[in-house]
């Protein structure tokens, strides 16, 4: 982990001189975070792209001013938080969305499946299944608690890394996790409720 | 603890939220209790479930159209950001010396002082405006964003 750190740190300060190489290699190991961070707030596929396209383009204009290196991935998440909150703005995207609403609309914030040749067939579909009614889920978090639990839980980072991500304290955080994890457990019983420990 | 009280705090535990006495009590109450320790293996088996999401790549055209941006911006430049906060204090303090200056010692000064002070400030204040801008521009909601807009509104006043 520390290792990684290091090595963003280095192609973050190689970026912030202007090497464009440095900011590809940047761009190949946090776009998938951030476009995921950013599928999972505003729901539509090609609204996450273009502010992910974004997202990245403000990070290389400003990099220059960007203090610490080893903040980058935290960075680069409050400019997309940013954009974000723009386009709710705007009226272009809305952060409240009943899950229900996106299954009328044949729309799911669930990722395209990926074949696992791992696994069987019926194992993969139930995954899926599985997977699919986990996003929905989480659509139906209020953003704050939602964006901290794909900063978390999805994306590895840590009750800190969020804190300096999103302007707030670990606590708080740490708080916005907790009654995530309360609500998504009530959403997800059939998932999670076992009879093991129940004697 | 009795159980309502454990209920409140076993999603804290479950993430990780809690230290010391109150994290030492639940584990010794859920030890005991079957239906708090059900509970307990519920949420981390949600945790479970949420740790088992995985990214979603970009589509594939994205660093090309990022490519493109990039060769037509502008970096915005380093400098100014170091420069920011003093700036800003010399801009404020300069601006209010010009004004005490201009009442209490306006008459004694030399024969076009306010032009020449004035030529000082606007340089101070240049420099604010244009790294409270790219405060702004970079982080809306931050506490330079915040400062750099509330000297603007005093300076308006003023």
């Amino acid at each position: 982990m520390d290792e990684e750190r290091n090595e963003v740190e280095e192609l973050a300060a190689r970026a912030r001189s202007g090497e464009a190489e440095a900011f590809e290699a940047l761009y190949r190991s946090h776009q998938a975070g951030i476009y995921t961070f950013i599928l999972s707030q505003v729901r539509e596929r090609e609204l996450a792209a273009d502010l992910t396209q974004e997202t990245f383009v403000r990070a290389w204009q400003s990099l220059p001013r960007l203090r610490k290196a080893g903040a980058f991935r935290g960075w680069l998440h409050r400019i997309a938080a940013n954009l974000v909150r723009d386009e709710v703005k705007s009226g272009r995207a809305r952060l409240e969305v009943a899950a229900s609403v996106l299954a009328t609309n044949g729309e799911t914030l669930a990722p395209e499946p990926r074949a696992d040749a791992a696994e069987g067939p019926e194992a993969m579909l139930a995954s899926q299944e599985m997977k699919g009614a986990v996003w929905d889920a989480l659509a139906e978090l209020p953003a704050q608690q939602r964006a901290a639990v794909v900063m978390h839980h999805v994306e590895g980072m840590s009750m800190t890394e969020i804190a300096e991500a999103t302007g707030v304290r670990p606590g708080t955080v740490m708080s916005r996790l907790a009654r995530a994890r309360e609500a998504l457990r009530k959403r997800l019983s059939r998932y999670v409720e076992g009879t093991d420990d129940l004697s | 603890m009795i159980c309502h009280k454990v209920r409140r705090k076993l999603a804290e535990y479950a993430v990780g939220g809690l230290r010391g006495r109150t994290r030492a009590r639940i584990e010794e109450h859920v030890r005991d209790c079957a239906a708090c320790r059900a509970e307990l293996a519920a949420l981390e088996r949600t945790g479970g479930l949420l740790d088992s999401l995985s990214l979603e790549e970009a589509p594939a055209e994205t660093w090309a159209a990022v490519q493109r941006e990039m060769r037509g911006t502008e970096r915005v430049p380093v400098a100014r950001r170091v420069r920011w906060a003093w700036g800003t204090a010399a801009g404020a303090v300069a601006l209010a010396a010009l004004v005490v200056g201009a009442f209490v010692l306006g008459p004694m000064g030399p024969a076009e002082p306010q032009l020449v002070v004035a030529t000082e400030v606007d340089e101070e204040m240049q420099a604010t405006i244009e790294g409270h801008l790219s405060a702004v521009w970079a982080a809306p909601l931050s506490d330079e964003a915040a400062v750099g807009l509330r000297l603007a509104v005093l300076e308006d006043d003023g």
